[in-house]
């Protein structure tokens, strides 16, 4: 287990930040949800021990977050949200000053920012001053200095924040990278669902202080054996009768989709058998998910 | 259509940086999106488009009349600008109604229109603190409130998603469809293409400084021919369906994976392969689990287009 | 393998305990310090005192050598007297004082407005980094140039005093002047070290920082001339900064201070306003941690 957390409090002041957590998270790549204000950003604190909590107890990598701090500290990368980087230096300072504060001996810091400098893609423009770098740029220097010191445990703070799309596909290129081959465990706070959906296979989501749901997003997002969302082409009309004869409840969205409810006695060809017989294409079959988004709707209790 | 904001071979220089260069594009009622990488040009279209800029070329009409320094049409359009630029000391009360003075309203007038758009963003309760105290999501909530408040028939939003949690996201989607539905004219710009998608088929993409594509997603996706279709199905034997379809001529390739039962059918003539699907899939006997188009979205028309 | 593994590859390394964990924030400061425009000027010229007073030290000693300077002067020995007034000349300079305070704003005055301003601290302190490291780390920064004008020449003094007299015959004659030394550079040292730092600490701007310790010395010893100037009384002395600074030299170094009050007030505002600095201080950055 790479974090536990039980019962863990804190008000700021009157303000209740985190009202009860209890978490229990394993390796590999989670995603960190809720709305603002739901205790996003003050749990992260606690876990990097910027914060203690007011009551309650967690572990991060074994090591227990009152008393030991600085241990895991050195086991954790932080990518915080906002510009941090300091102006004047060149990457390969910057990356190598922070893996000396981290612990690391000077020279290795100083091979070792090279390499995570040519990782993520910053290799060319490591000796450039680093105001000159462009948003995409900074944000993979972010990263950079968060692995310098090789940490197990990575927390990620909207990590593709202000960036054009290609920074975007980048840097969520790297997470996946990072967290699906080298065993690090990554845990990215995030309000892009569909970031989450691309690097994450495990969700939590906090609302009001607490934990309102957690798990693999595959399973809660509870495919619904029976329910196919399907495009087509052509005279759909005879499609759709021939479908409703069988049984089938048909409904159609917005967006051209067509909702199929099968029951429970038939297979899937009959769908294509129906289809050549009535000279329609099959262009989209899938089955029907509850969206990420629908599912952190309901969780959250609105709507 | 009818053309509501009219742009004619637009450029603008600030000093000798080229910020956008023979720009000429017709935005009707509905929702476009406006896209492009870092520095490709979209505030700078956004700024010429509200009047806060003068054309070094060109010209910029709304309604048939010239925007710039036209005060009477200010009235009509709402923008949201991308940047935080706020006046801390403010309550977010103070800073709606005095925006909306602005625009000439009466006291009481400003005071309901400036109700109404704070109860939407639900920043009503927080109306009298001081924006110096307002979170990130706050903030960003409020700009959509001034935006919205004077209730124009022109909404040109520059990433008015940005800091929102996906409840707020939801929210102000719906807003700018039941616009759009209102018959008003919106232009979104945004770098989360998923988000444009929720929005809009129709989009303007801009590439340094010039409109690289413009128009409905899928005629796009059509046109760029270097890129075939993709067609993936997932099924109990892809083998025997890529048997079954490798002499077609319409199948530029077939690779199989990375899932395990799926294969990838790349295709100029999509109507060839998918009238062929179903009648192969039954005569197989195939046991079909899922038919997706994997490149047949924004994100794979931005990757084609402005590639790396 | 024949083929290496590319991409990301983990560090076999081990973490080092280090005796002092906020040495590279000192290496870094001072490394910075030096590309301010400036600073390489102003680091130069604050020499000039050490050089002028180690050249009177040579002098001194060879009197005979340098007639010239002496021709219709009476009691020559007493023109160049290596003695604790000359070492409380040395540290009570106008001059010397100036130009620490001009190294403190070029090396000083961002140590902290920097990191405000560029939102840093935090990753700071998501290493295994305190507080107090944090503090200490700067602190060391600004002690090193400061000692470099203090302790430095002033062993250094003695030291060729003892080469070129070939006696130790200064330290026979005034056995405190090591310790006056010693006590004076730490207190020039600890004083500047904590005025910079809460004064970096107070803004994000790095400018205003500079000017806030710049008029500040500064207003401090015209408010002094301009109540004295008024009420005629010494005891206005204690409203200047560099005053008090003067005050307490000289009574370190056992000479009669400049102004006739008791030297143990000045020492003791100094050592309030250091201690309210570093109080300031620790609220300061204690606030930081709790970010928005």
């Amino acid at each position: 287990m790479n974090i536990e957390l039980k019962d863990l409090r804190f008000n700021y002041g009157k303000i209740v930040a985190l009202a009860g957590v209890d978490l229990s998270l394993g390796e590999g790549a989670c995603g960190l949800l809720g709305p603002n204000g739901a205790g996003k950003s003050t749990l992260l604190r606690i876990l990097l021990g910027f914060l203690k909590p007011d009551r309650g107890e967690g572990r991060v990598l074994g090591y227990d977050i009152r008393r030991d701090p600085f241990a895991i500290r050195r086991l954790v990368g932080y990518m915080p949200e906002d510009d941090c980087l300091i102006p004047g230096m060149d990457a390969v300072t910057f990356t190598a000053y922070f893996g000396e504060l981290s612990g690391m001996p000077r020279q290795e810091a100083m091979k070792r920012a090279h390499d995570v400098l040519f990782y993520v893609g910053l290799g060319e423009a490591r000796y450039r001053s680093l105001e000159t770098y462009s948003a995409g740029m900074k944000q993979r220097l972010k990263l950079a200095q968060a692995l310098v010191h090789d940490p197990k445990l990575l927390f990620l703070d909207e990590p593709t924040s202000n960036l054009d799309p290609q920074g975007r596909t980048e840097v969520l290129d790297l997470i996946k990278d990072i967290s699906s081959k080298k065993d690090i465990s990554v845990l990215i706070s995030s309000h892009i669902l569909t970031d989450i959906e691309y690097t994450c296979t495990y969700v939590v989501i906090l609302n009001q202080g607490k934990v309102a749901a957690q798990g693999d997003i595959e399973a809660l997002k509870e495919i619904r054996f029976s329910l196919f969302e399907i495009k087509t082409k052509g005279e759909s009309g005879s499609f759709l009768r021939a479908l409703r004869d069988r049984g089938c409840k048909v409904e159609e969205t917005e967006d051209q989709i067509l909702k199929v409810y099968m029951p429970a006695d038939m297979p899937r060809r009959e769908i294509f058998e129906a289809a050549v017989r009535e000279n329609v294409q099959i262009r989209m079959f899938l089955k029907s998910r509850t969206s990420l988004e629908d599912l952190f709707a309901r969780t959250v209790g609105v709507d | 259509m009818t053309a509501v904001i009219r742009a004619e071979k637009l450029s603008k220089w600030y000093g000798n940086v080229l910020g956008l260069s023979d720009v000429s594009l017709e935005i009707g009622p509905g929702i476009t999106g406006l896209l492009g990488p870092n520095g490709a040009g979209k505030s700078t279209l956004m700024k010429l488009l509200t009047g806060q800029l003068k054309p070094s070329i060109g010209r910029v009409t709304i309604h048939g009349a010239d925007v710039w320094n036209n005060m009477a049409l200010f009235a009509d359009i709402g923008f949201c600008p991308e940047q935080d630029a706020f006046y801390d000391e403010l309550t977010g009360w103070e800073f709606v109604t005095r925006l909306l003075s602005l625009y000439g309203f009466s006291r009481a007038d400003a005071a309901s229109k400036a109700e109404r758009a704070l109860h939407f963003v639900e920043l009503f309760k927080d109306k009298d603190r001081p924006l110096r105290g307002y979170s990130r999501g706050m903030r960003q909530r409020l700009k959509i409130a001034q935006t919205v408040a004077h209730e124009p028939g022109i909404l040109i939003l520059d990433e008015p998603l940005n800091g929102l949690d996906p409840l707020s996201k939801r929210k102000v989607i719906r807003l700018i469809k039941d616009f759009r539905d209102a018959g008003k004219t919106v232009l979104v710009s945004s770098h989360v293409l998923p988000e444009i998608e929720a929005l809009t088929r129709s989009i303007v993409l801009l590439h340094q400084g010039k409109i690289l594509a413009q128009g409905d997603i899928p005629y796009i996706r059509d046109l760029i021919d270097k890129h075939p279709h993709k067609i993936s199905v997932k099924g109990s034997d892809p083998r025997a369906l890529a048997a079954s379809l490798v002499a077609q001529a319409a199948v530029q390739n077939i690779q199989f994976g990375p899932e395990p039962g799926t294969v990838v059918f790349e295709t100029g003539d999509r109507d060839v392969l998918f009238g062929l699907l179903p009648r192969l899939i039954v005569e197989r006997g195939i046991d079909i689990e899922e038919i997706t188009s994997p490149d047949d979205n924004l994100q794979a028309v931005f990757d084609y287009l402005v590639g790396t | 393998m024949p083929i290496s593994e590319q991409g990301y590859s983990h560090w076999t390394g081990t973490f080092v305990e280090r005796r002092l964990p906020w040495w590279p924030i000192t290496r870094l400061g001072i490394r910075m310090a030096f590309k301010r425009k400036f600073f390489k000027f102003a680091f130069a010229i604050s020499f000039l005192p050490a050089f002028i007073f180690a050249a009177g030290i040579y002098i001194s000693e060879r009197l005979e050598d340098f007639q010239f300077m002496l021709r219709g002067r009476r009691g020559s020995t007493s023109f160049l007297e290596v003695n604790p007034a000359y070492f409380k000349s040395y540290f009570g300079g106008d001059f010397l004082l100036f130009m620490m305070v001009m190294i403190m704003v070029l090396a000083g005055a961002g140590l902290i407005a920097d990191d405000l301003k560029s939102n840093s601290l935090q990753l700071y302190f998501s290493r295994p980094i305190r507080k107090r490291d944090y503090i200490l780390g700067k602190m060391s920064t600004l002690a090193f140039f400061l000692l470099l004008y203090t302790l430095v020449p002033g062993v250094l003094f003695i030291l060729l005093k003892f080469l070129f007299a070939g006696s130790f015959k200064l330290v026979a004659n005034y056995p405190w002047i090591p310790l006056a030394v010693l006590l004076d550079s730490l207190l020039l040292t600890l004083f500047f070290s904590f005025y910079t730092l809460l004064l970096s600490s107070l803004s994000r701007n790095r400018r205003y920082t500079a000017i806030l310790l710049f008029l500040v010395y500064l207003f401090s010893d015209i408010f002094f001339g301009i109540f004295y100037g008024i009420f005629r009384k010494p005891g206005f002395c204690l409203l200047s900064i560099k005053a008090n600074l003067q005050q307490v030299a000289a009574a370190l170094f056992r000479v009669k201070p400049p102004f006739d009050v008791p030297w143990i007030y000045s020492l003791l505002i100094l050592a309030a306003i250091g201690l309210a600095c570093g109080a300031v201080l620790v609220r300061k950055t204690r606030g930081v941690e709790v970010i928005t």
